[in-house]
């Protein structure tokens, strides 16, 4: 049982490491079904045959995907849809209330804070996934920017520095967050772009791959789900 | 063509220098699909058969990834009997190629540092 464990604490972290190597999931499938086998044939632990799981992923030394891709592919969309929920947010409230959406310099500053940390994520991203803390840290950073920025809104159009009608910005926004979702959406469900961890022999990929479809379909549409809530509560509100 | 190995892991009886295995190790996996293809566990078995003690899978693999990569050896699965799929690899002929390319040249190197740690050796093998 302990064994089992083991070996699935193993495989888990192997197969995170792949990904974070950008290797194919048809070639992870291979890797994975490769050291099932011997473990089969010996009998030994995950870590006994084949060493730390990070170190035996560097061995392999697979082809990937360019280092860059999951940049221009994932986090540019993620990014910009980012950004366009935050303007919502902003803008929601003051329309609601048939205001002007009013900003200050340390308000967009603030917003800004959880843009560039996510802007900046290939340069920490290893640490990230390696340790709880960097994640329960940054997420922090991005929560207390969130918080903070309610408290540095302008009280009146004095205090501001741009007061704008937010109807145009709760549309576009909006619209920008519908646009991503729904080129995600194509993109990951396209064949092409398929990366399920399949099985060498049958070809089928495991039941973690098809959960997992369903958790990036919503995952693609968490924006303007969350947008919507937030147009809801706000409505409620007022 | 050399394709580095990793640094050898090996468990049993036989403790070579890891520095030896590493040098050796890719050819003798070679070596060890000559006779035709394998897959991990029997070529295991072979170089452990054979004197070399046990490589572990966390080195075989990588050099056997790397070979495939370098069109040494082609990869096959195969349904198991009763358990999972076994992976087959077979030599090419760039890979039986490089094996007598690299065995000849492993003789010469053993042959020249034999006479070199044992020159009268070599006087009494040209006077016999």
């Amino acid at each position: 049982m302990t064994q089992q464990t083991n070996d699935k604490k193993w495989f888990d972290q192997l197969i995170m490491e792949l990904r974070v190597r950008q290797v194919h999931g048809s070639a992870i499938g291979d890797t994975i079904a490769s050291a099932r086998e011997l473990l089969s044939d010996t009998g030994q632990q995950a870590e006994e045959a084949f060493g730390p799981a990070r170190e035996y992923a560097a061995a392999l030394e697979l082809p990937s995907a360019p280092k860059h891709d999951w940049i221009r592919k994932a986090l540019w969309p993620a990014l910009l849809g980012l950004l366009a929920f935050l303007l919502f947010n902003q803008a929601v409230v003051s329309w609601t209330r048939s205001e002007l959406l009013l900003v200050s310099p340390a308000q967009l500053a603030l917003l800004a804070t959880p843009v560039v940390l996510i802007g900046l994520l290939p340069l920490y991203l290893d640490a990230l996934i390696r340790r709880i803390w960097v994640c329960i840290g940054i997420t922090a950073v991005c929560v207390m920017a969130g918080l903070l920025s309610a408290f540095a809104t302008p009280k009146s159009r004095a205090e501001a520095w741009l007061a704008i009608d937010p109807l145009p910005w709760l549309i576009g926004s909006m619209l920008v967050m519908v646009a991503l979702s729904t080129m995600n959406t194509i993109r990951s469900s396209h064949s092409e772009d398929d990366n399920d961890i399949t099985d060498p022999l049958s070809g089928t990929t495991d039941s973690h791959g098809r959960g997992a479809r369903a958790i990036v379909q919503l995952t693609n549409w968490l924006f303007p789900i969350l947008a919507i809530a937030m147009l809801g509560l706000a409505l409620s509100f007022r | 063509m050399n394709v580095p190995a990793s640094d050898p892991q090996t468990t049993g009886s036989a403790d070579w220098p890891s520095d030896w295995l590493r040098a050796t190790l890719g050819f003798l996996a070679l070596r060890a699909l000559s006779a035709g293809p394998s897959y991990g566990y029997a070529i295991i078995s072979e170089l452990e058969r054979h004197g070399f003690g046990t490589i572990k899978g966390g080195t075989l693999y990588p050099l056997l990834t790397r070979y495939e990569a370098a069109g040494l050896v082609t990869t096959e699965w195969r349904a198991g009997d009763g358990g999972p799929g076994r992976k087959y690899f077979a030599l090419t002929d760039q890979g039986r190629a490089e094996l007598t390319r690299l065995s000849a040249d492993w003789l010469r190197f053993t042959v020249t540092s034999t006479h070199y740690l044992d020159p009268e050796r070599l006087t009494k093998e040209i006077s016999a």
